[in-house]
């Protein structure tokens, strides 16, 4: 685990190591933290916009005598697995635009609006908190469901925003953001751990029922293409 | 108290408190009520504001403490009175150091706002490091704006400090005039501008908080 001051202090040890200054976006636990919604982490979850960046980063954090870790062994063998380094009692998972299956799409970018600068090389914008509910629904694990019970309570969610959202996952190419989503948030809505709109369950599942049509009318499309042909 | 204790105080006072609330809340006498804010303000939790009648308004949350610290909180710090203060809207925060008024100078002129601009000119009373102020205006094409700005504040703050005269050498003669804030220029600081090359967005009236304050 890494608490806020651990956080700071490789974050700006970093920072001061990092040859030149760049911009890396924050999500899970570490943008949680840096907005004030959580004490502390597991993981310090970065998205870098390319490669060189990345590379640099990984470089400076090897100076500071931080070993790499085998992303295998955490992530078995998902597409977009992170680099990851071990830090202190923690690590740092440094994605390159995709996250396991999410997209760190460009309206995240865009409300991802608060700046932190660490060692004046090292910016670190932490994802819109909700973004990171959405990011989170994605995975099934017990402490991101606690998290994501902990923004809705803490924090204003707009839940158009994330409505919007989901939908532009699924462009992206995340197939289960909805199902994850819904599954996740009528849980919570159900234990009632945290308030949830009925109307945000309610259009979730219209938009399920919207995707689930549209997946078969293609599939069916497809199959009537194929049996002309043959 | 450990620093814990306080960690949980913080949470349990979160929001909008006066010294009075404070006192009501936790049932102490005023004079451990201000002992307290004084501790939290030390651990970072307070953000002070100022109500009607310059009456003090803390705002306690453990967010104050995680965020960093922004420029406009700095600039605050060093406001001299509390008309000059600015709303602190920032988004960008700075951890592990601290902003130096150099620094600061340069992101008020970037702000582009008559606000920064008036609170930015008690700045150069905290300015030692001229040569980085000069590095950095360089870098923002703004060393005629600060020199500007510099003898308006010579005329509306007391004890502000000598810009030393390379600073003045080291400044390009321009032919174009150059906006501080587009589209403002001052009836008062006419002579200034001229000189300078440079439209100043104030008025000697616009500057009189100073006169009241310093």
């Amino acid at each position: 685990m890494l608490n806020k001051e651990q956080q700071e202090k490789i974050f700006s040890s970093i920072g001061k190591e990092l040859k030149k200054p760049m911009q890396v976006y924050a999500i899970g636990g570490t943008s949680m933290m840096l907005r004030g919604a959580k004490e502390n982490t597991l993981d310090i979850d970065l998205v870098f916009l390319n490669s060189d960046d990345r590379k640099i980063f990984l470089e400076a954090v090897g100076n500071l005598g931080f070993k790499n870790e085998n992303a295998i062994k955490v992530y078995g063998l998902k597409e977009n697995v992170p680099l990851m380094v071990n830090v202190l009692e923690g690590r740092i998972d440094l994605f390159l635009e995709k996250i396991i299956t999410s997209t760190f799409s460009d309206n995240m970018k865009k409300r991802a609006n608060e700046t932190h600068e660490f060692g004046t090389n090292l910016l670190i914008k932490p994802a819109d908190l909700n973004d990171v509910l959405i990011m989170k629904s994605a995975t099934s694990r017990a402490k991101d469901e606690d998290d994501i019970v902990s923004i809705i309570n803490k924090s204003q969610i707009n839940w158009d925003v994330i409505l919007e959202e989901v939908q532009s996952q699924i462009k992206l190419g995340n197939q289960l953001a909805i199902i994850g989503l819904e599954e996740v948030l009528e849980r919570i809505h159900n234990k009632k751990f945290a308030p949830v709109p009925k109307s945000v369950l309610d259009s979730l599942w219209v938009l399920l029922n919207k995707q689930i049509n549209e997946k078969s009318g293609k599939e069916k499309k497809e199959h009537k293409l194929k049996s002309l042909t043959v | 108290m450990r620093i814990s204790k306080y960690d949980k105080l913080a949470e349990a006072l979160e929001g909008f408190n006066r010294v009075e609330s404070l006192q009501d809340k936790l049932k102490i006498n005023r004079q451990r009520a201000i002992f307290l804010m004084h501790k939290l303000r030390a651990l970072g939790y307070v953000k002070t504001y100022y109500g009607a009648n310059n009456k003090r308004i803390y705002y306690i949350s453990k967010r104050n403490k995680e965020r960093g610290i922004s420029y406009t909180s700095v600039l605050n710090k060093y406001a001299p009175t509390a008309g000059i203060r600015i709303l602190d809207n920032d988004n960008y925060f700075v951890h592990g150091r601290d902003i130096t008024p150099e620094e600061l100078m340069i992101y008020c002129l970037k702000q582009n706002s008559i606000r920064y601009v008036i609170a930015s000119l008690i700045l150069f009373r905290k300015i030692k490091d001229w040569s980085l102020l000069y590095k950095l205006a360089k870098k923002e094409n703004a060393v005629n704006k600060i020199i500007a700005l510099y003898e308006v504040a010579r005329k509306s703050v007391r004890k502000i400090r000598k810009m030393p005269k390379r600073f003045y050498n080291l400044a390009r003669k321009e032919k174009k005039f150059y906006y501080i804030v587009e589209p403002y220029s001052s009836r008062d600081f006419g002579e200034i501008e001229k000189k300078w090359r440079t439209y100043i967005p104030l008025n000697i009236a616009d500057l009189t908080e100073y006169k009241e304050g310093v």
